[in-house]
């Protein structure tokens, strides 16, 4: 018998998942009370607000995409998102990109579909002074 | 009897009760759902399907005229070489669109099993592989597919231009004819001969031709836009269990217990849900399933070529015979076109999947039971990797799921008109 004990009890998953916690403020926040879901990292924020909200499986959309840090807004940025679904190993059935800067550090994301319920992580590489943060997003479809 | 032999009885016993209780006997389940479930549930219902989205290529999608005219068209087998093939020859009203046959026949035999069309026009790409981007940019290919009509865009041009009927349908909804001769069978995709006399034409006649031909597919489009699903026991069951405020698995008749146990096993340790999705049952996605290529033909590279075909194809939402502005064609723009789409094929509906047998890309499966076991065993793919994970589910538990894809069965919420020849 070489099995674990429990297969449900991972301490290394477990550990993951408090460190996305602390690292990472999850899903809507106080701070911005209207935005869809919301992500910092480093001292940079991120604010999603979708043109489809709530969002919903199986329908292609377009976020509006907020990044800023203490200062304010953040221009010029470049901007890569990825998504996919941790617990199933896949990505998003698209893939979304950065077309404009729709007001200053106010992006426009187009290409955005979710194929499956459950629990997504976006990820967000944002390059500013050729300097790269990644910034997580977790939520539930 | 001696003691070793009593054991050995009652081993046996055991043994054989045990077996029997794995093949044959269903463990209870919970008497009510969770909120998880209940969600999930809702969200399969009819209820939930929202209204048909317009296609922005096709500015007569929702055209009354345009249906009709293409209403005429599915049905008509002088669209063919032979004059014995029409849409509605493979894509048969009484089968749910379907054919009931493992691989197409046309004017010859395909390499491909016959998708329904019900409900169809909700997902944004066509085809096993996804290949074509809208509608009516997938009617014209099996118009002119040697296995299936056989017959050349310019044969089309004159059949609509001498037709008395076709001539004042098609140029009330779509404007003028073409005014030079059309040649007889000429195509940019047929055989040298018809290729050349394609090439001979200038490319303002390319262009007058290969307009109505685009709009004898936006028509078709517009015909098939009105085949939608009808409310199914499942639906009923759905709506019971909202409009009943609670979470009680039992809501009368609407589905027996095995059928329930089924329901469950498919939006949990199933993860049918993960892919059959939504009202539709389908995410209108691609995904590898595992399921083993035809007899003789190589294992298809599926969705990863679909998409670069789309993309050539000069019908697509961005070419020139699209209404749709640029930026428009979302789908088409931000299409993923990874490694993981080898293998890939769209996941069909499952609404009337009772009636629709055989099963998967070319037939290959061809009963319910046995769609189950395959999931049940998730065989490993022979190109890329098979998405579906082991179910180990137990026969009984298999019967279930069996069971509960035939609470989806229903007639179509069209009006019968639309289902039969308009002669
Ligand atoms: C010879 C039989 C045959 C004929 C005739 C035929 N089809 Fe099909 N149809 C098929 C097969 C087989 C497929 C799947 C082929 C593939 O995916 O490569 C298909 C696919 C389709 C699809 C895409 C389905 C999906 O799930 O994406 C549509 C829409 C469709 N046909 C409509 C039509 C229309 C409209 C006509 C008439 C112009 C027509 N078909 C004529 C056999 C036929
Ligand atoms: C990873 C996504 C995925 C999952 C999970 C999945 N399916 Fe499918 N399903 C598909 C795809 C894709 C096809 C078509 C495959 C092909 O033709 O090669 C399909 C085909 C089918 C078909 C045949 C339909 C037809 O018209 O040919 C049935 C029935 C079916 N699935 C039922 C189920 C059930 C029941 C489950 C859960 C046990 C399930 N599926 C899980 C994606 C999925
Ligand atoms: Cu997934």
């Amino acid at each position: 018998m070489n099995q674990p004990i429990s297969s449900h009890f991972n301490p290394f998953r477990v550990l993951l998942a408090y460190a996305c916690c602390i690292a990472f403020s999850l899903v809507a926040s106080a701070q911005a009370a209207e935005a869809d879901l919301s992500g910092s990292a480093r001292g940079l924020t991120l604010d999603v607000y979708s043109r489809l909200s709530p969002l919903e499986i199986n329908r292609i959309h377009s976020w509006e995409v907020v990044v800023s840090d203490a200062e304010g807004p953040v221009t010029d940025a470049e901007i890569i998102i990825t998504g996919g679904m941790p617990e199933h190993n896949h990505g998003m059935p698209t893939q979304p990109q950065i077309t404009a800067e729709l007001a200053p550090g106010r992006y426009l994301l187009e290409g955005v579909r979710f194929h499956m319920p459950g629990l997504w992580r976006m990820e967000a590489r944002i390059t500013r002074d050729g300097r790269p943060i990644t910034l997580t997003i977790d939520f539930e479809l | 009897m001696n003691r070793p032999a009593r054991v050995a009885l009652v081993l046996a016993v055991v043994a054989a009760s045990a077996a029997a209780t794995w093949h044959f006997v269903s463990f209870p389940s919970a008497s009510t759902w969770n909120e998880e479930e209940l969600r999930l549930i809702a969200s399969l219902s009819l209820d939930a399907l929202p209204d048909l989205p317009p296609d922005p290529s096709n500015a007569r999608g929702d055209d009354p005229a345009a249906a009709q005219l293409g209403h005429s068209l599915y049905f008509d087998t002088r669209l063919s070489a032979n004059g014995a093939v029409a849409c509605a020859t493979c894509h048969r009203p009484e089968l749910m669109f379907t054919d009931g046959l493992t691989l197409a026949i046309g004017a010859g035999v395909g390499n491909r099993h016959t998708p329904s069309l019900v409900g169809l026009s909700h997902s944004p790409w066509f085809y096993w592989d996804g290949r074509k981007d809208s509608q009516w940019a997938q009617a014209l290919a099996p118009l002119e597919a040697k296995h299936e009509h056989a017959i050349t865009r310019s044969d089309l041009a004159r059949l609509i231009s001498s037709d008395a009927d076709y001539r004042s349908a098609y140029i009330d909804t779509f404007g003028p004819l073409p005014t030079f001769d059309i040649p007889a069978a000429a195509s940019p995709t047929g055989d040298a001969a018809e290729r050349a006399r394609w090439s001979a034409l200038t490319a303002q006649q390319r262009s007058d031709i290969d307009t109505l031909f685009s709009n004898l597919g936006k028509a078709l489009a517009a015909y098939q836009r009105k085949l939608m699903p009808g409310a199914a026991r499942f639906d009923n069951y759905a709506a019971a269990l909202a409009a009943s405020g609670s979470a009680e698995r039992d809501q009368g008749d609407a589905l027996s217990a095995e059928e329930r146990r089924g329901l469950q096993l498919f939006i949990d340790k199933g993860m049918c849900v993960t892919c059959h999705n939504g009202p539709l049952f389908t995410n209108h996605e691609f995904h590898n399933t595992g399921v083993l290529a035809n007899p003789g033909e190589l294992p298809p590279m599926a969705r990863y070529d679909g998409v670069r075909s789309a993309r050539e194809d000069p019908f697509n939402c961005l070419g020139e015979f699209s209404d749709a502005d640029p930026d428009q064609c979302i789908e088409l723009r931000f299409a993923r076109d990874t490694n993981d789409l080898v293998g890939a094929h769209k996941t069909p509906t499952l609404r009337n999947v009772a009636l629709t047998a055989p099963y998967m890309h070319g037939g290959q499966i061809s009963d319910l039971a046995a769609v189950m076991r395959h999931y049940n065993e998730a065989p490993t793919s022979m190109l890329s990797h098979n998405e579906a994970k082991p179910l180990n589910l137990r026969p009984p538990e298999l019967r279930a799921l069996e069971a509960f894809m035939h609470t989806l069965t229903a007639p179509l919420a069209t009006d019968p008109r639309w289902l039969r020849s308009p002669e």
